[in-house]
């Protein structure tokens, strides 16, 4: 595996295989693949779906203005989500990193206990952190609920780590060494860009407007959901846990006010999950894409 | 005699999870088999990450034969005047098909029956089993529970197969979506995906070919030994906790050890450092060498031995980046001398309500403030380490490593130069974290860490964070605790009660603060959780001493100790009894001052001059905390209370004699108060 695009093409390759949706990264901007809306309302209902992307995922507070080799302040995730999961789903799994060049046997692999929850989308799972030679590189997990709804059926919900799995595959310390393609450094594309947004959030980004721009995408994400539009809604509750983030990263948010504030994002979510619920019950439709 | 082999066989199972279920499991089949009369000579337990295995020997064939005894009619009704069974008699006997010579007589009570032994063959153990085995694997008790299938049962972990073997034959078992089989698997990378069996004996043994140790402690050794031979050969010695040795076992099926090596430059970082970024990436063992980091560590892989070493380089890469970024935090830190970073502190948001932690470190100083002269501790020093305590929170070693709060603090003071005693103060003011934490040793330490947690206590409870049911986002309960163990474990003499009030005016005027009553109360409750947790204290004797709050909290663990030892004296039983009398009698009034000139009978005189005798060893024992010694002296008036009680009327009409007799057994009661409240001991 040369590149990191060589290996995005090869997880597209095996996942295509088992019969996933290839989708896209979702145009609006967040911390996890898991807020993609191909996962969040993908794992509600009972249809079976199967799903694989790569998501650009935005954390402000692990920015480090690119000066840490593998700590970033947006990195990209594979994500598949298999609906229902199917019993051998461990195996398809170490079999998706034999295909990316990864020689199980040669090396440690450790399933090490890991269980996941995002307290802003009311989704919590039960699971592992996957390490490779002691370092991780997947999250595995078994959705139980999202949006505060148990979850019938539940799905598994691979995350990878395409940062660290490549800096595996091509033998660099850091990421901003990776070759993206043959002649283009990941470095070349991301470094300017970690330096700049972590100057932003954590030092310039306008608390105040900040707040204010939490507060408008709040009013839009419920004046939606009144009039039924669940998605566009949904759209504005990812702004909402952004902006949240943002707040975070610049030390602008108290113990008490996180409460409230996650409380709040999980509201919306609550009610996104529900209002599609409903449509699905509506049969007006399938999945969400 | 038959064998029976169970085994669960799972996705991975958390590493501290599995040995609790596999005990679980045993003791569950164990309990089960007797219940249901099936002898069994031996039964072991076998679990790795991916299975929980039960094997059974020498297992009978079938059930012992239950023999009932069944009750029939009444004599009277059963019998006729010729001791002939009656009609009913006879039915009852065609009932179980038995003839009237099995009947007997036996009394229940007053009245006497007929019994019939009745006799129930025993069932195959084969027919017995299919039901036990799944109510086994439901009993288990999991800390949390997932779904993973249509079936929707619920386990720790994904349940993937199921082996249930009598002997040759397989017990139709079903669980959810599976059916029981005789298909085991081998190791993940290094054995056969199936692996039949073709009886329970030989489980270990084929398991073992198939790359996997069943057996926990055989794992243990080998991790024990690897780490010995690490230990001889490289003259260091490994830096072992029980969770560490429990998470790799927990983790592997052949634990292979993987020896590595990070360059010896890193070992100018504090210990802590490395040790932080060893137990922080992956399970790594690490080692030291005359008390100092050695630059060695082991790590385990499963399965097989790493030949072409690529699993050594990938755990050294791992580990040379973890320790680079540390070294970079490390560096940065120590440009800014400690005592300048107090100031950052207002920027970091300690509490909406309480402020920043600046403002927090200004109330600890004012706590330690009060606690030096209590503790005879130089204040300076004190005040100074106060000062600096919170300050390595601003650094980024802390942040990268959270759990090196504190002992960063003592590192980099020392590196910016501050008094040894306030350097360590500071390492040590965050223990004991929980109640079976180490404890601070040095006396600037036990008054700093007392300081913090109180202020921790009662910042949250005065803007009304009482934790309530499962709910205490300030992990208060956790403070509370933590803070009371101290007083006890390290014997601190103090009146918290009082720095409570005196320190009440530094927190903010909220509207709907709490009062600092709020505070004690909560410290008192903690309290009795821990009389009776963590030093067997009787239920009775913790209210006893409880009853009559105090802010100086060893002293209800040494008079509820005093108490306990003289728990079985008759006299402790008999003032015990007489004292909610006098408690009652004197509820309504407050006066404690009589005048012995005004007593009338002779009971009352004796009753005083035992409690003039009484009072001044009881007083003197008080003020040397020797509370059995106290409890001697008071116990002797049990006897003239009771003559007084028998024949003295206090409520008489004079009001003088009256009040005067009700002072003098308020003095009394209020003696017995320096205990406690002896009417609630159970005798």
């Amino acid at each position: 595996m040369k590149t990191f695009q060589d290996l995005v093409l090869a997880l597209h390759e095996y996942w295509r295989d088992q019969g996933c949706v290839i989708f896209e990264p979702y145009d609006v901007e967040k911390g996890a693949g898991t807020f993609n809306p191909a996962t969040f309302f993908g794992c509600l209902g009972p249809d079976p779906w199967r799903v694989a992307y790569v998501e650009p995922s935005r954390r402000p507070t692990d920015g480090r203005y690119g000066e840490n080799p593998i700590r970033l302040r947006l990195h990209h995730q594979y994500q598949v989500i298999l609906k229902p999961p199917p019993p051998d789903i461990q195996d398809l799994y170490l079999g998706s990193l034999e295909h990316v060049g990864i020689e199980l046997r040669e090396h440690d692999v450790k399933f090490s206990e890991d269980d996941w929850e995002s307290p802003t989308l009311g989704a919590w799972g039960v699971g592992w952190q996957v390490w490779l030679d002691e370092m991780e590189i997947t999250q595995f997990t078994y959705f139980q609920q999202m949006g505060g709804i148990d979850l019938d059926p539940v799905s598994v919900e691979l995350t990878y780590g395409l940062e660290r799995i490549a800096i595996f595959l091509q033998g660099v310390e850091s990421a901003f060494e990776l070759l993206w393609s043959e002649d283009v450094k990941y470095g070349e594309i991301w470094h300017e860009k970690e330096r700049q947004f972590s100057i932003y959030n954590f030092e310039k980004a306008d608390v105040e407007r900040v707040r204010r721009m939490f507060e408008l995408a709040e009013a839009e994400a419920k004046a939606c959901l009144e009039a039924g539009l669940v998605f566009p809604a949904y759209d504005h509750t990812l702004h909402c846990s952004h902006l949240f983030n943002v707040l975070d990263a610049r030390g602008a948010i108290s113990v008490t006010e996180r409460e409230s504030f996650i409380a709040r994002i999980r509201e919306l979510a609550r009610a996104c999950a529900q209002g599609y619920l409903n449509l699905l019950e509506e049969r007006r439709a399938r999945v969400l894409a | 005699m038959p064998e029976f082999l169970l085994e669960i066989g799972t996705e991975e199972l958390p590493a501290l999870d599995a040995p609790v279920l596999a005990e679980a499991l045993g003791k569950f089949l164990s309990e089960a088999l007797t219940a249901e009369r099936l002898r069994f000579q031996k039964l072991e337990v076998f679990w790795t990450p991916r299975r929980l295995a039960v094997l059974v020997r020498g297992l009978a064939e079938r059930q012992e034969d239950l023999v009932e005894e069944v009750r029939g009619p009444a004599i009277t009704v059963g019998l006729d005047a010729d001791g002939n069974p009656t009609q009913a008699a006879l039915g009852f006997l065609r009932k179980y098909g038995a003839s009237p010579a099995d009947l007997v007589r036996k009394k229940v009570g007053e009245k006497e029956y007929l019994f019939l032994k009745v006799r129930t063959p025993g069932k195959p153990a084969r027919e017995v089993l299919p039901a036990m085995v799944p109510q086994a694997i439901r009993s288990l008790p999991c800390r949390k529970t997932m779904r993973w299938d249509s079936s929707g049962v619920a386990f720790l972990r994904p349940i993937r197969w199921l082996v249930c073997l009598l002997d040759g034959e397989v017990v139709p078992v079903e669980f959810g979506n599976l059916q029981a089989d005789r298909i085991t698997r081998g190791h993940r990378f290094f054995g056969p995906r199936e692996l039949p069996l073709s009886s329970p004996g030989e489980y270990e043994e084929k398991l073992r070919e198939a790359r996997v140790i069943a057996d926990p402690e055989e794992r243990a050794e080998m991790i024990k030994r690897a780490a010995t031979r690490v230990e001889t050969e490289h003259g260091v010695h490994a830096l072992w906790s029980e969770e560490l040795l429990g998470t790799i076992i927990g983790a592997l099926e052949w634990p292979t050890p993987v020896l590595g090596e990070f360059p010896a430059d890193f070992l100018d970082l504090p210990a802590p450092v490395i040790a932080a970024v060893l137990h922080e990436e992956g399970k790594f063992v690490p080692f030291a060498r005359d008390g100092e980091p050695a630059p060695v560590f082991l790590g385990f892989r499963d399965g097989k031995e790493d030949e072409k070493g690529y699993v050594r380089q990938g755990y050294e890469r791992v580990v040379k980046a973890r320790l680079r970024d540390a070294r970079f935090f490390f560096e940065n830190d120590v440009k800014k001398p400690l005592a300048e970073r107090v100031l950052d502190l207002k920027g970091i948001v300690y509490e909406t309500r309480l402020g920043s932690v600046w403002d927090k470190v200004q109330r600890v100083r004012e706590i330690c403030a009060r606690l030096a002269p209590v503790f005879g501790v130089n204040g300076k020093l004190l005040d100074r380490a106060a000062f600096l305590c919170k300050a390595d929170l601003t650094t980024e070693i802390v942040k990268e490593f959270p759990e090196l709060e504190g002992v960063m603090g003592e590192v980099y003071a020392r590196i910016s130069g501050e008094p040894e005693e306030v350097a360590r103060a500071i390492g040590e003011h965050l223990l004991p974290r929980t109640r079976s934490d180490a404890l601070p040793e040095s006396s600037l330490g036990v008054a700093l860490s007392l300081a913090d947690k109180l202020d921790t206590v009662m910042g949250a409870i005065l803007i009304g964070e009482v934790p309530t049911g499962s709910r205490d986002p300030y992990g208060i309960r956790r403070a509370a605790n933590a803070l009371i163990t101290l007083v006890l474990r390290k014997k601190l003499v103090v009146d918290l009660f009082e720095l409570i009030d005196a320190a009440s005016e530094f927190y903010p005027e909220l509207s709907g603060r709490k009062n600092p009553e709020a505070v004690k109360k909560f410290l008192l409750e903690r309290l009795r959780h821990i009389l009776r947790d963590d030093y067997g204290i009787p239920h009775d004797i913790a209210e006893a001493v409880l009853a009559v709050p105090r802010g100086e909290l060893l002293g209800f663990l040494e008079r509820a100790q005093a108490l306990s030892s003289l728990r079985g004296e008759a006299a402790l039983a008999e003032v015990a009894q007489l004292f909610e009398r006098l408690r009652n009698i004197t509820v309504e009034h407050g006066n404690t001052s009589f005048s012995p000139e005004l007593f009338q009978q002779e009971e009352e005189r004796e009753l005083w001059r035992e409690y003039l005798k009484a009072e001044g060893h009881a007083r003197r024992a008080l003020q040397e905390r020797d509370y059995v010694a106290a409890l001697k002296a008071l116990l002797p008036l049990g006897e003239p209370i009771h003559r007084y009680f028998e024949r003295v009327f206090v409520m008489v009409e004079d009001e003088k004699i009256r009040a005067n007799r009700l002072s003098f057994l308020k003095a009394l009661l209020s003696l017995f108060l320096e205990i406690g409240d002896l009417s609630k001991l159970v005798t």
